[in-house]
């Protein structure tokens, strides 16, 4: 026994005497078998999966809310809470039945108008969703157990559509809680997942609870990501939030907790030696880094100063910033989408390989008409991803012998600035950092950040004619080789225009102690199948 | 006394009053909007202005103002942006490992730096004396999350005598609960130590060179007495006011340690809403953090009363 | 010169003779002139002659084998110090000692800024407060509110209305700093203001401009100075808790805190990034404070009971 169960028990003892027996021994639930204990990413603050896109709140949302379909490991759509479903021969109408046993938390069998309920919400506010419903004829309730989405134009991609796992995912609620309009939060957490949701232990930003639903019926196929079946080997689900890396790094090895969803990679050797914890990539596909330029403004509204920042930045020196010393965890990224999936293409990103050249850049800079105006770098501190690209791009700004107007501030205020289209000296801004799941990175489905409709597109509002066709092209291809072909020109189109810059493609890992078993590699952590030893 | 109370009581309406325009209007000006924050990546502009509208955020500036203010004097201090839950319940939540770690931090530095300071100023000028105010004058200079990391490092990691972090409630055993603060209240404390023993030293050397003391070790009181008897109660009562002016300290080193340490306390809710601008709780937080500050104030003033007798209001 | 004790008469028993005087009175030895004020304050000299050196390298940073200090290399990130990085490299593989160097003037800066605008305005407000009786009370009351809100709070809150700069960071420091300053000064002129020679200086016509120049302010200069010395050094370090939290210097300059706040993840693993920019912060504030308390001891020991 380590000296600290040691003290504990002693203590518990001490405490057991002197309070005449009313305390409980310190050795409270959390260390049971049956308790899994898991750091995430972030702050769990609020818990409306439609009305909150972060990832971690999808996350805890994939415990407690069943889909229609899931995307598993092969990311093909598969039947989760549908039994079948049947498209009529012009592709207009798309009949739907659930599968028998599917029961909300409070005891309410799932039926059809629930589910009709939570897609209306959820086209609302999904860009998915939302060119399903202006293309919607109608979305009915057939009977308790079968629904009908008829529409005007055939859509090939509505089982994609249903399935994906980007925010904010089709998860089905309980006809009034889905009523409730989709720019205001839910208050009720009932779902028909595997997970209940504890709101009465509920600390937001701090701790969440989730306990094990008894009547959730899995399916019978083996889970792969979020399809199969979802089998719960725990019965109690902690989530404690631990924003300093170095404390929660402290936490996994003094067993405090049993898995931390994203350790920063230089406290990755540390865990490694650790002989009680295990390290792995979290997930294969990865981040795609990026920071995005105003076409609005000079200087990048001249598509010569955008492609002169491509052609000086080193892709290198972003991923070390962001990942360190391991090789292993990152890629130079010619492309806009995921490498390792059926649709990566490096077409037209000859000007991000080969040396960098400084002098070209300069040159192209030159002739674009750069005269000297500051260029407002908008640079969240807050976010280890943001700050760390951010200082790269100042000195890659600094040697293109540009004058920077570098804005440190924090995630939220850059989500404000950065929808402003006034003019960067007015409140505007000429670049800003982000950075994208290698999942929302697929295809142009669920990718708003490639989208080049100008006004209507996303912050930076770039123009390119070329691009949209291209996505288009690939909305309507009806087969695997169509769409390779469409997202090829989509690339170069892309790249000839500049839509955004990417500064490469990077992974994460993930680090839980030996005693966890279970865990999958995926775009989120996945509890089923997950279970714990004492 | 009791006329001073009430005084005082209604003196404090006035700075609330400040307190709340201030902070109100600061966040008024401040950019972030959290209409935009809320709507997320993909919303258009016309989702953030339907947002905006049904969160009150587009009405003029003494509208939402007296609003507010009406609803305080109701007890309701508005719902969270984020979360929509009330401010009250969120705070009903995180006020318990706050409030236990500025208690335990402040019995510990008092009961440390009292005696040290005490003993400094007997021992004044020797070695003692200096030794304690070089370690005094350490604990001002090291920033608190240094201190806390080592501490981590130290005791929880290497010797592993306790935990690493978080927050155990009082309602699961004496013991745990402070298992989990002893560290971190170190790490607060050590700069409160530092100003309270400086302190302590000085108004026991002002007093003990009074001619009272001089008579008393003439009768032949023994230094114990000497010391905490006669001379402590006179040197305390700018202890007393620095205990005092602590208390603000320690509100905002704590926002520090609850970060080092992961202890949901009030100080990481305040640091959350802001960066979130989730205005309903920043200003109920900071309305509370002020009203707690005026009600040390004045604790403070009538524990002058029973601590020196000639100070009468 | 002693006295004889040449006595051919008995002496009385019981009577002590009291020993000749000369033996008890040994010399004093009167230091005078600046040397002699230090020989006698040690501390002075100790904590003026390490911020002094401070300062010197804060000035003179580009000359002592530093290089650009915001120059990244990301391929030659944390490696250990090392002869050619002399405190080792950042996570951006900036060099830390260039860094360190260069820090020090931002936390100088903030810490001799803070201190003196909070002199400046807490002795404007201080004096009204003291002589200019019905103001006093509106003007403490709004001192009081002020002091109610956490200064951390209100340096974020200010950070996120514009952006995070050295500037702001002053402010927010300088703001949450007025109150004491105003209540110290106007303590001094409230005790001053029943002095005897002040009563005689109003009832011979003085004017009170005259009254507060000749008067009042030469006796808040010392319980200023001292006061000065401590918020310089408590402005240091709120500079850095500030910086951990995100809400202080922006990352383009280096300053002390927001060293650390960037390497606060790996002191684990890599404990020098943290450990050197806290050993200088440590080093200066201490120094600040010798400062401090030993022109406190100096100037007026009956001070040390107010501060």
């Amino acid at each position: 026994m380590d000296r600290r169960t040691l003290l504990k028990g002693l203590a518990g003892a001490g405490s057991l005497a002197a309070t005449g027996g009313l305390s409980m021994p310190a050795l409270s639930q959390g260390a049971s078998a049956r308790t899994l204990r898991f750091v995430p990413q972030a702050n769990l603050a609020n818990f409306d999966p439609i009305w909150g896109t972060q990832y971690v709140v999808r996350n805890a949302a994939a415990l407690v809310w069943d889909t229609l379909y899931g995307l598993d490991g092969q990311l093909q759509p598969q039947r989760q809470m549908v039994e079948s479903e049947e498209v009529s021969d012009d592709g207009l109408v798309w009949t739907f039945k659930l599968r028998p046993g599917l029961k909300f938390h409070d005891g309410e069998p799932v039926r059809s108008k629930d589910v009709v309920a939570s897609l209306t919400r959820w086209s609302a506010r999904d860009p998915m969703g939302l060119m399903l419903k202006a293309i919607q004829n109608e979305l009915t309730a057939v009977d308790d157990k079968t629904f009908k989405w008829s529409l005007k134009q055939p859509y090939p991609k509505m089982l994609l559509a249903l399935a994906k796992n980007n925010s904010p995912c089709a998860f089905i609620m309980p006809e009034r809680i889905a009523q409730t309009d989709p720019f205001k939060q839910i208050t009720e957490y009932v779902g028909s997942g595997p997970m209940k949701f504890a709101k009465a232990e509920w600390v937001p930003g701090a701790k969440a609870v989730f306990e094990k639903f008894a009547d959730y019926v899995p399916r019978q196929e083996k889970a792969s990501w979020l399809a199969g079946g979802k089998q719960m080997l725990v019965d109690r689900i902690e989530w404690v939030v631990i924003p300093d890396p170095a404390t929660a790094a402290a936490a996994l090895q003094n067993g405090e907790v049993d898995w931390w969803e994203s350790p920063i990679s230089d406290l990755v050797p540390v865990l490694k030696s650790n002989r009680n914890i295990a390290v792995d990539i979290a997930d294969p596909l990865g981040n795609v880094g990026s920071f995005r330029m105003n076409h609005l403004y000079p200087p990048f509204n001249n598509v010569k100063a955008r492609r002169a920042l491509l052609m000086a930045m080193s892709q290198e020196d972003y991923m070390r910033a962001l990942v360190g010393d391991d090789n292993s965890l990152w890629k130079p990224l010619p492309s806009f989408f995921t490498p390792d999936t059926p649709l990566y293409t490096e077409e037209g990103g000859e000007i991000m390989k080969g040396k960098r050249d400084l002098a070209a850049a300069k040159k192209l800079l030159a002739e674009s008409g750069y005269a000297g105006e500051p260029v407002t770098c908008v640079v969240a501190q807050d976010q280890p991803i943001t700050k760390a690209q951010g200082d790269v791009t100042a000195d890659l700004l600094k040697q293109l012998g540009m004058n920077v107007d570098f804005v440190a501030t924090d995630w939220g205020t850059t989500g404000t600035r950065r929808a402003q289209k006034t003019p960067p000296g007015q409140g505007g801004w000429n670049m800003f950092h982000t950075w994208h799941a290698g999942a929302d990175c697929l295809n142009p489905a669920a990718y708003p950040a490639i989208r080049a409709t100008g006004d209507k597109a996303w912050f930076g509002w770039p123009t390119s004619a070329p691009v949209e066709k291209e996505v288009a092209a690939w909305f309507e291809a009806k087969s695997l080789d169509e769409e390779k072909a469409a997202v090829k020109r989509l690339n170069k189109a892309a790249f000839d225009d500049v839509i955004y810059a990417p500064t490469g493609f990077f992974l994460g890992y993930t680090a839980w102690r030996k005693n966890v078993s279970g865990i999958a590699k995926g775009p989120l952590p996945f509890f089923w199948g997950v279970s714990k030893t004492a | 006394m009791l006329s001073y109370i009430l005084r005082r009581i209604l003196s404090t309406v006035p700075v609330m009053a400040i307190v709340a325009l201030f902070v109100f209007s600061l966040l008024y000006i401040a950019p972030g909007d959290p209409a935009v924050v809320i709507a997320g990546d993909q919303a258009s502009p016309a989702d953030v202005e339907r947002i905006r509208e049904s969160l009150g955020l587009d009405r003029p500036f003494l509208v939402q103002f007296g609003t507010w203010v009406w609803h305080i004097l109701h007890g309701d201090l508005g719902t969270s942006i984020f979360t929509s839950l009330p401010v009250t319940a969120l705070i009903g939540q995180r006020i318990e490992p706050t409030l236990s770690l500025m208690v335990i931090t402040l019995l510990l530095t008092i009961s440390i730096a009292v005696p040290l300071g005490v003993v400094a100023a007997w021992k004044a000028g020797t070695w003692i004396d200096r030794a304690i105010m070089t370690f005094a004058v350490f604990g001002f200079s090291l920033p608190v999350f240094v201190v806390g990391y080592v501490l981590a490092y130290v005791f929880a990691l290497q010797f592993e005598w306790l935990p690493v972090q978080g927050y155990t409630p009082l309602s699961e055993g004496v013991w745990p609960w402070l298992q989990n603060l002893i560290l971190p209240s170190i790490a607060l404390g050590c700069v409160y130590i530092a100003l309270i023993a400086r302190i302590t030293r000085a108004s026991m050397l002002e007093v003990l060179q009074q001619d009272y003391i001089r008579t008393a070790r003439a009768k032949g009181l023994g230094q114990r007495g000497i010391l905490f008897v006669h001379a402590l109660k006179n040197a305390a009562v700018p202890i007393v006011t620095v205990i005092g002016i602590g208390i603000a300290l320690l509100i905002g080193g704590a926002v520090v340690t609850e970060s080092v340490f992961a202890i949901p306390g009030l100080g990481r809710l305040t640091i959350d809403a802001i960066l979130r601008r989730d205005y309903p709780v920043i200003q109920g937080i900071v309305l509370l953090f002020s009203f707690l500050y005026v009600l040390v104030n004045l604790m403070v003033d009538v524990v002058y009363t029973l601590v020196d007798p000639r100070i009468r209001y | 010169m002693s006295l004889s004790t040449t006595r051919t008469a008995p002496v009385p028993p019981g009577l002590v003779i009291a020993p000749p005087l000369g033996d008890l009175l040994l010399p004093v030895k009167v230091r005078r002139g600046f040397v002699g004020f230090l020989r006698n304050h040690p501390t002075v000299a100790i904590g003026g002659a390490l911020l002094l050196l401070l300062i010197l390298v804060a000035i003179f940073a580009p000359y002592l084998g530093t290089v650009d200090p915001t120059a990244i290399a990301p391929a030659k990130r944390t490696r250990a110090p090392s002869a050619l990085y002399w405190f080792g490299t950042d996570l951006l593989g900036r060099d830390i000692y260039s860094r360190v160097l260069y820090g020090s003037r931002v936390s100088l800066t903030v810490g001799l800024s803070v201190a003196t605008l909070s002199m400046f305005a807490g002795l404007a407000i201080g004096l009204v407060a003291g002589c200019v009786r019905w103001a006093d009370g509106i003007l403490m009351r709004f001192m009081d509110g002020l002091m109610s809100i956490p200064p951390i709070l209100l340096a974020i809150a200010l950070m996120a209305l514009t952006r995070g700069s050295v500037g702001n960071v002053i402010l927010a420091i300088t703001v949450a700093e007025i109150p004491r300053v105003s209540r110290l000064v106007r303590g001094v002129v409230l005790s001053l203001r029943e002095q005897p020679y002040v009563d005689a200086a109003v009832t011979s016509g003085t004017r009170m401009p005259m009254i507060i120049l000749r008067h009042i302010l030469p006796n808040t200069v010392a319980p200023m100075l001292v006061q000065a010395t401590y918020i310089c050094a408590s402005a240091m370090i709120v500079e850095s808790i500030l910086s951990f939290i995100g809400a202080g210097t922006p990352p383009t300059i280096p300053s002390w805190g927001n060293i650390m706040a960037e390497g606060r993840a790996l002191w684990q693993v890599k404990p020098y990034i943290v450990f050197f920019p806290a050993a200088f912060l440590s080093v200066t504030v201490l120094a600040v404070n010798l400062l401090g308390d030993g022109l406190r001891d100096a100037l007026d020991p009956r001070m040390a009971k107010s501060l």
